[in-house]
């Protein structure tokens, strides 16, 4: 591996400039608020046109209807806190992509965007959930709250997905 | 601060340092050289499905941890003091440092290894697997915990009354 002298570096960082800045959507589930990459993000819908799919094969999917086509929704106060709260009127669908296909995130609110320094972005503690590590692209502090932030192609792994589109729902 | 699977001096000296703390009226202690910090309570910020004994996450000095409630760990039931502490332990888990919510911080104190006891294979109603050593301390028994193996373990525990 090239070793950079201090000169090299300095005149590497001119030309690199600043830190590139992700963009993040931030919603609010329960009383937390969690981001989301605008990387796959598609549309932000209304859940208008929302259906439960049978249990107890699905606790967290429902399916949603975009323009004819029915895509699985994960409900995201089912899977963080698994709770069946009723859809408050704030709610919306966040439409995006992980593992290429669409997914339909339900949050209580959508709040605002954020630009997030990605070095600033740390690991999970092991610990703090019993969800799959993959759920999660990090954390982050902004205004001395912390702020979890989802990844989509990990919440696309989830069973109850993998399970929709395999049944061709 | 000690290394996982290393002596610390003063256990090769024959003695060990713990900090000694209350959950429920008992007496616990866990080895000071694990212990980074003492932090008053700050409410954590919740975490999604977390285990039934975590609180939530913190951060410390640029770090984010998770933070565990003793008493739920221990199986407690009812309120919580309203000023617990926060114990910040390293090396416990794969996480580098976990916050050990306790009720109260008594003292530090040096234990000689020769009058520490054996525990019975169950104290308090904690198996003791999960317990380092016992001795007497103002002629109440002191549990020395073992941490790491109580918070990677989901046994249930149901500290006795």
């Amino acid at each position: 591996m090239e070793r950079l002298t201090l000169t090299k570096q300095r005149t590497r960082a001119r030309v690199e400039g600043p830190a590139v800045r992700e963009k993040f959507l931030l919603f609010r589930v329960g009383d937390e608020i969690y981001g989301m990459g605008l990387r796959g993000l598609r549309e932000v819908l209304l859940p208008d046109g929302l259906t439960a799919l049978p249990t107890p094969a699905y606790q967290v999917c429902a399916a949603f209807t975009c323009r004819g086509r029915r895509l699985p929704v994960i409900r995201m106060r089912a899977l963080f806190e698994d709770s069946p709260a009723d859809i408050p009127v704030t709610a919306r669908v966040l439409l995006t992509q992980g593992q290429g296909r669409a997914i339909g995130l339900l949050v209580d609110e959508v709040l605002e965007m954020a630009e997030v320094d990605p070095a600033r972005i740390a690991p999970v503690p092991a610990l703090a959930t019993l969800l799959d590590a993959t759920s999660f692209r990090g954390l982050y502090t902004r205004q001395d709250r912390i702020i979890l932030l989802v990844n989509e192609d990990g919440l696309a792994r989830l069973d109850e997905v993998a399970q929709f589109y395999a049944a061709g729902s | 601060m000690a290394q996982p699977g290393t002596i610390p001096f003063d256990v090769a000296q024959g003695e060990v340092s713990v900090l000694m703390f209350l959950v429920a009226g008992r007496q616990f202690a866990v080895e000071l050289a694990r212990v980074q910090h003492i932090l008053d309570y700050q409410a954590p910020t919740k975490t999604p499905r977390r285990p039934p004994f975590v609180e939530g996450i913190m951060q410390h000095k640029g770090r984010f941890l998770s933070v565990v409630s003793l008493r739920k760990r221990l199986g407690v039931e009812g309120p919580a003091p309203v000023h617990p502490a926060i114990l910040l332990l390293t090396d416990i888990t794969q996480d580098s440092v976990v916050g050990l919510m306790v009720d109260q911080v008594l003292r530090v104190l040096s234990l000689p290894l020769e009058k520490m006891l054996t525990p019975p294979p169950r104290m308090l109603g904690i198996r003791a697997e999960f317990i380092r050593g016992v001795a007497n301390a103002g002629e109440r028994p002191v549990v020395w915990l073992d941490e790491a193996k109580l918070l990677t373990s989901d046994e249930p525990i149901a500290l006795l009354a």
